[in-house]
């Protein structure tokens, strides 16, 4: 039995060959990665991070007219009050109702726990489906339940005719990876299996009578239009204006551009079947999905890395172009583009000429973001990547050509991250949400490595990282006071050695 | 109706006890559960309690035993161990609590043996177990407050007579923890006691062992902090009293008063110097508040701290009147006997829920013209209530957890200054209107 016929999706752990504790360089770490001993690192001490419970509530938060239903004890959920307004906010952007996501728990208690949580998630589906009236609910399975082994698909299958709601479930318990990028599967299964991903007759079109010359036109200009049509699957990271970047770029093509799954509706994701092409825009985000269309609908993909920095927005955009014969004009967009772009980030590119930096975050992300930064005359003086798995390789063979030297670590660890910046001195630090705090703590200068409200991607995305940096380096003070009044929890003797020296083969 | 929740208030015991860990000084958490369970449950607070953020210690720097799958089919007592000792290599603390989460609690880990094995060997290490299923983040603040003072600390060999614990108030789940205990600090001192409140910057891990000392507990709730209180004086003999938190110059009178009373001290001449100071500022704001009619309907939704105080401080001080108090912690039966009194209140948690009790006891007019609805109409709740006021043209204040529009540092409604603190930021939502 394939995993799309399975009902609980696999983590990642045994999909690919992955890991999340490692450091040396990008050959090395390719080389590991082949191997297989990137499955035997580990650490002796570990922080706090997230799961990939975590970022698959991210990604669910943003579905139009879902609620969420957390199968699980309390605390779970905790984190949907941010993920509820963040998500609003992605709507508004998108041109949709902002609308807070409803969501509940089933609260298991300890009776629940040892005498099961079935029941009481089939009422907190009825109840979710009653009170707000969603089109879809997600149903997300945690720890607890997974351990104590409630049959949650069992529910859902008895709950699916008594509702009106399309009733997904999410199988995320954090104990079984450690990658918070096994999110990305978690979701696409649930999403794979739990909804119509193909249009219904009369719902979303009127069928016409065979052999009639209406008929036949209409055929036409639907396939056609059909034709000329790419599914781009974003993700968590990937803002509205990303967005609107790789739509101007794809649209100069002439292709229409359609974003899926976040912040689509459950109309609109049954038009998923109706395109000539799906598009990543990472190599770690949707490759489980997208051979799933391919196997169900028979719709070839494109996996090209991101968008970010000259060389990979032009590889990215061909590589799209190549299937609909358009790789001269990509190519002649490119270079248009990049005439544009160069002429504009002239005066960003003096100023942060040998500006060493330290980047930080999603492993397709900094990799492209690292090289970028490097044909531009930053000193890259070290990649840290939140994860590794196979998909990452192309990305990575990349930067063994072009920064072969290069530290790259495997690390989502604040106290390794802390050990590099004050060992390595960056003027500049790249890097994930959620650290930038920490960072200021420390006196150095950082950016966001993403922010769903500014521009990564393409042309315009290089202009505004710059423009970013160099704003950041305008004032300093901030952080410079700061950091003079913070008190770190870690032992000085540990910056005396090896920042990985918590690390194991 | 079966017991799930729609957008918990709350959290887990684990949360609780790592909020609460977070604002005491050189302890350090070191949470025995997957990765991650830290970093979600501390996002609770960093954002949803006026963006509380990461202390010395906590959030993402917060040591982890990190289990996976081998350990949830093998046991984690191993894994933990090795976290320990490490961390202890690592990490520079006074004391290092394990809290551990369910799935750990489940596979029956021995954490208890295993932190034992360290507290042997002379290394400051306890254990407490704070699973979800067990208690939401209100428990889990009595779990770490009750192992180290209940079970850590050694009993006290004498008493300082003039030192007081300040119990009740519950980091991140009370946004304003910070401001109140430092208000009820300045007050107590002034009356010449001295205060352990031990969650705030200027506390030291020397109020945390001089606890024991303190001759009398103060405990700012009618419901969390009273078992701690307790069990505190069976082990330190230091009697407790049970207090509302006091919001405003009325309720803080009486509140010095019966200190002092309990002291035998004198509270006549710090009573009446800040009510020359608080009535200073307010009386000059009387033309504003009265000539642009800032009289109000209320309807608050808070937990059960903040019920009774709040409601007083809208009625007795500002004259306004209190339409619906809602409490939204989940509470039993005799917790909410416990909040009986002067002020009505209904015990209702779903933002729904409220939002359908609200336009249940007060319809509104559907186009009638002669009908008395309760406008103007001011919800002071949590940021889930602003939803429910847009919906009723109501004016909106987030006072309770979860609290994410507006940052909070040291601002606190307790006491006199808090007192005038509410009634500015109440006021300021309604000029922010303007121009």
């Amino acid at each position: 039995m394939g995993f799309y016929e399975q009902s609980v999706p696999p983590v990642r752990d045994t999909r690919l060959k992955i890991g999340d504790s490692y450091h040396g360089n990008a050959c090395g770490l390719v080389n590991c990665g082949r191997d297989g001993c990137l499955l035997q690192k580990n650490r002796g001490f570990w922080q706090a991070n997230a799961c990939q419970m975590a970022l698959t509530l991210m990604m669910a938060a943003t579905v139009e007219n879902a609620a969420i239903v957390m199968h699980a004890p309390g605390g779970c959920g905790a984190l949907l009050h941010s993920l509820s307004v963040q998500s609003a906010k992605g709507k508004a952007r998108r041109g949709k109702e902002p609308k807070a996501v409803p969501w509940l728990s089933t609260n298991l208690t300890e009776a629940d726990v040892i005498g099961g949580g079935e029941k009481k998630l089939l009422e907190t589906i009825k109840y979710a489906d009653r009170e707000f009236r969603p089109e879809i609910i997600f149903v997300v399975v945690t720890c607890a339940p997974s351990i104590i082994g409630d049959d949650a698909e069992e529910v859902v299958r008895q709950a699916r005719p008594q509702v009106s709601a399309d009733v997904v479930s999410l199988h995320c318990p954090g104990f079984r990876s450690r990658v918070v990028a096994s999110a990305y599967d978690a979701f696409y299964h649930g999403i794979l299996r739990g909804l119509e991903l193909s249009p219904k007759p009369w719902v979303d079109f009127r069928p016409l009578p065979q052999g009639s010359p209406e008929s036949e036109l209409a055929e036409k200009n639907y396939q056609f239009e059909r034709s000329r049509t790419v599914n781009v699957w974003n993700a968590t990271s990937i803002g509205p204006v990303d967005e609107e970047e790789v739509r101007r770029l794809l649209s100069a093509l002439g292709l229409k551009v359609r974003f899926f799954a976040e912040y689509s509706s459950r109309d609109e994701l049954r038009m998923v079947s109706e395109a000539a092409l799906n598009v990543s825009m990472c190599n770690v985000h949707d490759d489980y999905m997208l051979k799933f269309l391919e196997e169900k609908f028979g719709t070839p993909y494109v996996i090209a890395g991101m968008p970010i920095g000259f060389r990979h927005t032009r590889q990215w955009l061909v590589s799209v172009a190549r299937h609909f014969g358009l790789e001269k004009q990509a190519n002649a967009l490119a270079d248009y583009e990049e005439g544009l772009a160069r002429e504009a980030i002239g005066p960003f590119v003096e100023q942060v000429r040998g500006k060493k930096v330290l980047i930080c975050g999603g492993v397709v992300r900094v990799g492209a973001e690292a090289t970028m930064l490097a044909e531009l005359g930053l000193d890259v003086l070290g990649i840290r990547t939140y994860h590794y798995d196979d998909g990452a390789e192309p990305v990575y063979e990349d930067v063994v050509k072009n920064l072969p030297d290069t530290p790259v670590a495997v690390s989502n660890q604040l106290f390794e991250l802390t050990h590099q910046i004050k060992t390595l001195k960056p003027d500049i630090v790249i890097s994930h949400n959620g650290t930038q705090g920490y960072i200021a703590k420390l006196g150095v200068p950082s950016v966001q490595l993403w922010n769903v409200d500014s521009a990564f991607f393409g042309y315009t995305g290089i202009y505004q990282i710059l423009r970013r940096i160099v704003f950041e380096l305008k004032n300093t003070s901030y952080r410079d006071r700061l950091s003079k009044h913070v008190r770190l929890p870690y032992k000085p003797s540990y910056f005396e050695g090896d920042a990985f020296k918590y690390i194991k083969d | 109706m079966p017991d799930f929740i729609e957008s918990p208030r709350t959290a887990c015991a684990l949360a609780g006890a790592l909020s609460t860990i977070s604002c005491l000084p050189g302890v350090i958490p070191i949470i025995h559960t997957t990765l991650g369970c830290g970093g979600n449950l501390a996002n609770a607070v960093a954002f949803g309690s006026g963006y509380l953020g990461g202390g010395y210690c906590s959030g993402a720097q917060a040591p982890s035993s990190g289990v996976t799958e081998t350990e949830i089919v093998f046991g984690g007592a191993e894994r933990l161990h090795e976290q320990i000792r490490n961390t202890l290599e690592l990490i520079d603390g006074k004391l290092y609590i394990v809290a551990t989460g369910c799935m750990t609690e489940m596979i029956g880990d021995d954490t208890d043996g295993v932190a034992n094995g360290f507290l042997d060997e002379g290394e400051p290490v306890i254990a407490v177990s704070t699973p979800s299923f067990k208690g939401d983040s209100y428990h889990g603040y009595e779990i770490v407050l009750d192992a180290i003072f209940n079970r850590y600390l050694p009993r006290a060999e004498h008493k300082n007579p003039k030192l007081v614990n300040i119990f009740g108030l519950i980091p991140g789940y009370d946004p304003f923890f910070r401001g109140d205990l430092e208000e009820m600090e300045r007050l107590l001192t002034s009356l010449g006691l001295e205060v352990n409140t031990f969650f705030t910057p200027s506390q030291t891990f020397e109020n945390i062992t001089s606890a024991p000392t303190a001759a009398l507990n103060i405990v700012f709730s009618r419901v969390w902090g009273k078992t701690l209180a307790g069990r505190f004086e069976q082990r330190h003999g230091t009697p407790y009293i049970i207090c509302d938190l006091p919001i405003g110059p009325e309720a803080t009178d009486e509140f010095l008063r019966r200190i002092a009373e309990w002291f035998g001290l004198d509270a006549g001449h710090v009573i009446e110097r800040e009510n020359r100071i608080f009535y200073g500022y307010f009386e000059r704001a009387a033309d504003a508040f009265c000539d642009q009619d800032l009289k109000f309907y209320a309807i608050t939704v808070t937990n059960s701290n903040y019920a009774i105080p709040l409601a007083r401080f809208l009625s007795r001080e500002l004259g306004w009147v209190v339409a619906d108090s809602f409490v939204t912690d989940k509470l039993t039966d005799e917790q909410k006997a416990a909040l009986s009194g002067d002020y009505p209140l209904q015990f209702r948690t779903g933002v729904q829920e409220i939002a359908r009790a609200i336009s249940k006891n007060h319809p509104n007019s559907r186009g009638r013209r002669y009908f008395d609805d309760i406008t103007p109409l001011y919800i002071i709740g949590s940021s889930l209530e602003k939803r429910t006021a847009n919906a009723r043209g109501a004016m909106h204040l987030s006072v309770s957890f979860p609290v994410y529009d507006r940052l909070i540092t040291d601002r606190g409604y307790a006491g006199y200054r808090g007192g005038l603190h509410l009634f500015e930021d109440l006021t300021g939502r309604i000029m922010s209107l303007k121009g």
